[in-house]
């Protein structure tokens, strides 16, 4: 079954001298965020960007499809704590995505979590999404109990 | 070039099925520990977001910021512009749940611009987008466009 997910962004003037703002998403979980060139590119200054959206994006459906492989091989995680850092080099676009993930996984070794999670990376719909940037590693580790 | 990096933290707990998650933009502090779940993902989203919410979220960003440069090197710099991005998400046979497209409504206030001129310009901004580069390579992408009269 297809699922639609929905924002709405407007800006107001040039780039450098304009400002957006993401108004509203379908869900409601978040919005109005403002976005500006200069906190795309510059300092945040507590705004976000689509690069960190992205990085948001790519972070929670890499960490999902990481607890779903590791379930259907026997061994739920208990926690996973995923981040995702997007670089961006103005007139390029996004050159590369590092996910590191560190995992509370009951019953498995080091070298099953970094083949579960390197198969997370290759497979999850955001990831396929992306597939174009150049450099998309993962770093994995487990966590002690 | 500078090179920009921008971080979003996530933590999940559980199995993807009863679990659930909750993702903070690391870097801007824009938002903190906003709750997904698999249910809220391809189902009634239920006051959460998703990954493909973010994404649509993200490429409208993007996009915006690549008309309202285009409209300003044409020596028409924007008023307002509004769009609207949906994402759609499929189970696609022998692939798995893939992003199968992902559509741009383009509403712009433009002084001094005529219809052909705004979608040169929008024309120009999708490809000038990188965002919408990247998903055009495993999606369709599409942008109608309107100019409001001033």
């Amino acid at each position: 079954m297809a699922t639609e997910r929905r924002a709405e962004v407007t800006w107001q003037g040039s780039l450098m001298e304009g400002a957006g703002t993401i108004d509203r998403v379908g869900s409601g979980a978040f919005g109005p965020l403002e976005v500006t060139w200069a906190s795309r590119a510059e300092d945040p200054a507590g705004r976000t960007s689509p690069e960190e959206l992205i990085a948001a994006a790519h972070a929670s459906c890499f960490s999902m499809a990481l607890s779903h492989a590791l379930a259907q091989a026997g061994s739920a995680p208990q926690r996973l704590s995923t981040s995702a850092t997007v670089t961006f080099v103005p007139g390029t676009g996004i050159t590369a995505i590092a996910l590191d993930v560190v995992g509370r996984v009951p019953g498995l070794d080091e070298a099953g979590f970094r083949e579960a999670a390197e198969g997370a990376k290759n497979g999850c719909p955001v990831s396929k999404a992306l597939a174009g940037v150049p450099e998309i590693t993962i770093a994995a580790r487990l966590e002690g109990e | 070039m500078p090179r920009i990096e921008r971080v979003a933290e996530v933590s999940w707990e559980g199995n993807v099925a009863r679990g659930a998650g909750a993702l903070t933009a690391a870097s801007s502090g824009a938002f903190s520990g906003l709750p997904y779940s698999l249910a809220s993902r391809i189902g009634s989203p239920e006051g959460r977001t998703s990954p493909e919410e973010l994404l649509a979220a993200a490429q409208g960003g993007c996009f915006t910021m690549s008309l309202a440069t285009e409209l300003s090197q044409a020596g028409t710099p924007p008023e307002r512009l509004d769009v609207r991005v949906v994402v759609v998400m499929d189970e696609v046979a022998g692939e798995g749940h893939r992003v199968v497209s992902s559509h741009l409504a383009v509403r712009g206030r433009v002084p001094g611009i005529d219809a052909a001129g705004f979608a040169r310009a929008t024309e120009a901004a999708d490809a000038g987008c990188p965002l919408s580069a990247l998903v055009r390579a495993s999606a369709t992408v599409t942008v109608e466009q309107t100019l409001e009269a001033g």
